[in-house]
């Protein structure tokens, strides 16, 4: 590789991960934290019991749907595990005469859906997103349309590409870099920061850049289906088929038990069913549709097993994906993990802390590195403040935000009208002070300030479970169920990070020798990048 | 010319060749990627749906290439012109192929 190569592509690197990094801070925080989506919508219902055995919800998720909504156009049920806090059910019901009749229709509404416990009936928790939050952030941010999010994210995630893939080509000695981590040696040791938790986890934020745009790509890319498609629900409907629609009758007929469908497709399967759409509940052409579940296989595209409604026999299977299909199948299931059992959600969440760390020190070594470089280094230019004081409002005020919606989680009143979106406004409100404090005051005092809040409401928060509710660390080892023992205590870990960093940040004083030294020619050749 | 001027001049010269990198990497790289996603949507042989999302999955990646290519070409111009071209072969493919056999 020619030097003019490896030059424009540093200078692309350090653009393409600066401009975008604030965004990219966000979406690999959100993400990894999305990986313990299941075990934190547990987490923040500390009220439900842990659920034993499914079929019981099965027939109680029945029982509720043909009491509140028999004459629903679809109904919608998850088929729970012990990992669930319950069995989460929407509806959608019959479209009125002259109103067209969307199948998403019935998402995201409150009158649509119940939380079924583990005892079969319905669960009164409180209102809270939890770990859905977290997952829906990660790509739809908050406060604004989806579409536009996802055009946000998804040009963010193209930059993440670019920058990784000129980053690879910045750093020749990529692999010995990562042996070599020159502790408190200022600029060199953010580089060798940055390096080592890139290098790391290179593997993995290649495979999560791009199978993240492979999510996205409906959206992001969908000119190869306009070449060959005049009507774009053709091939939806052949990458996603269904069985073949069936006309209501009108005449009336019991549904089948759910739970004989399920164990039969179960059989037929030879892995757990995860998800049941009921078409036309109480109709003599009513359909079930089992799903195999997510957590069975690599890929995104599980298979499906309609059956008639009324009689139970099995009408239709999915067709086997095509190759190029289940490869972008295999390539959302990668990202999203669903397959990994708790050792693989513990290397996908490490690799996402990793990450997280790869992009804070990145945009941390643009400011150290034009510092050293400024004609007066008290008074720095504006675009240098600028950058400066958004990488303390972003990487020290977002995780301050969202220790806090944990916090709200358990103090807010439980009767609070909204409480679910008040939960997600305390983070937003409480990021919104940190980045006006980081406007207002030295940067250095809100890093460890900052750092410092979100350790200690970290560390109290289990001792908070220990002494205000029955789901402390000791309650749930006691009773086996590791999952949320386990979530406090990796809270009061990364808290103790926190602390020690805002230790460290308050006591850090730049040595005038160092300074001296940077400026000197000597060090500007060993520089690799912009 | 005072030297001032001079180097003034080259700094405003260097800002508009980043510009039209830029200009090469964003918007005409999209369409480059986009027009190839086209090309090769039709031409990738196999089942029409596969060819499409093979063809999707291509062009993603195309993007960044894509935007490394304008940043490491020798000048402004040249990404673009390079870039366009990319694009105008892909679009001609694409437009030929669609004219001679309709679409689905």
């Amino acid at each position: 590789m020619s030097k003019g190569f490896r030059q424009s592509q540093a200078f692309l690197h350090t653009w393409s991960g600066m401009l975008l990094g604030w965004i990219l801070f966000l979406v690999f925080v959100a993400g990894s934290l999305a990986f313990w989506r299941e075990g934190l919508n547990r987490w923040t219902r500390p009220e439900l019991a842990r659920i034993e055995q499914p079929m019981r919800v099965l027939a109680g998720s029945q029982a509720f749907l043909a009491k509140t909504a028999p004459d629903a156009k679809s109904w919608f049920i998850p088929i729970v595990t012990d990992r669930m806090p319950g069995a989460q059910l929407f509806w959608v019901p019959q479209p009125k005469p002259g109103e067209p009749a969307g199948r998403r229709r019935g998402r995201g509404r409150r009158d649509t859906q119940a939380l079924i416990g583990a005892d079969g009936q319905v669960a009164h928790a409180r209102d809270t997103r939890g770990g859905e939050f977290f997952y829906r952030f990660h790509f739809d941010l908050h406060y604004m349309p989806v579409i536009w999010a996802r055009w946000i994210v998804g040009f963010a995630t193209m930059m993440m590409l670019v920058a990784i893939l000129s980053g690879i080509v910045t750093h020749k000695k990529i692999f010995k870099d990562f042996f070599t981590l020159r502790r408190a040696k200022g600029q060199r040791s953010w580089l060798d920061g940055h390096n080592a938790t890139a290098v790391l986890a290179l593997p993995f934020h290649l495979m999560i850049t791009y199978t993240g745009l492979v999510t996205l790509m409906a959206l992001l890319m969908p000119w190869a289906v306009v070449a060959n498609y005049i009507d774009e629900r053709v091939v939806a409907a052949a990458l996603f088929p269904s069985a073949a629609a069936v006309e209501r009758t009108g005449r009336p007929a019991p549904l089948i038990d759910l739970r004989r469908v399920a164990a039969d497709a179960e059989r037929r399967l030879g892995a757990p069913a995860s998800f049941i759409e009921v078409s036309d509940p109480g109709d003599a052409a009513a359909r079930v549709t089992v799903s195999q579940s997510f957590g069975s296989m690599l890929s995104s595209r599980t298979p499906r097993l309609a059956y008639d409604g009324v009689s139970g026999r099995l009408v239709w299977r999915s067709p086997m994906p095509g190759a190029a299909a289940e490869t972008a199948g295999v390539m959302i299931g990668l990202h999203a993990g669903r397959f990994a059992g708790y050792g693989g959600r513990w290397l996908y969440f490490l690799c996402g802390v990793a990450g997280t760390l790869m992009v804070a020190s990145g945009l941390v070594l643009w400011t150290v590195k034009r510092r050293e470089r400024l004609p007066d280094p008290t008074r720095p230019h504006v675009g240098f403040r600028l950058v400066e004081r958004l990488n303390v409002a972003v990487i020290g005020g977002f995780p301050l935000g969202v220790a806090a919606f944990f916090w709200a989680n358990r103090v807010l009143p439980v009767d609070l009208g909204g409480r679910a979106e008040w939960e997600v406004n305390t983070l937003f409100i409480v990021w919104a002070m940190s980045a006006v404090l980081a406007f207002v005051a030295k940067p250095r005092l809100v890093w460890s300030l900052l750092f410092a809040a979100t350790g200690v409401l970290l560390v109290v928060l289990p001792f908070y479970d220990i002494v205000a509710t029955d789901r402390g660390i000791l309650d749930m080892l006691a009773r086996g169920d590791l999952v949320i023992a386990v979530i406090d205590a990796t809270m009061g870990v990364f808290g103790i990070s926190f602390l020690a960093v805002a230790h460290r940040v308050a006591r850090h004083r730049p040595s005038a020798k160092r300074v001296r030294k940077l400026r000197s020619a000597e060090a500007r050749v060993l520089e690799p990048a912009e | 010319m005072t030297a001032g001027d001079l180097h003034a001049r080259a700094r405003w010269a260097r800002r508009g060749d980043i510009g039209l990198r830029v200009v090469a990497a964003v918007p005409l790289g999209y369409a480059t990627a986009s027009l190839w996603a086209m090309a090769l949507a039709r031409i990738l042989p196999g089942e029409r749906t596969e060819a499409t999302v093979t063809a999707t999955l291509i062009a993603l990646a195309l993007c960044a290439v894509a935007a490394m290519w304008a940043f490491a070409a020798r000048s402004g111009w040249r990404a673009l012109w390079t870039l366009g071209v990319a694009a105008g072969i892909a679009g001609t493919i694409a437009w030929v192929s669609i004219d001679a056999t309709g679409r689905l």
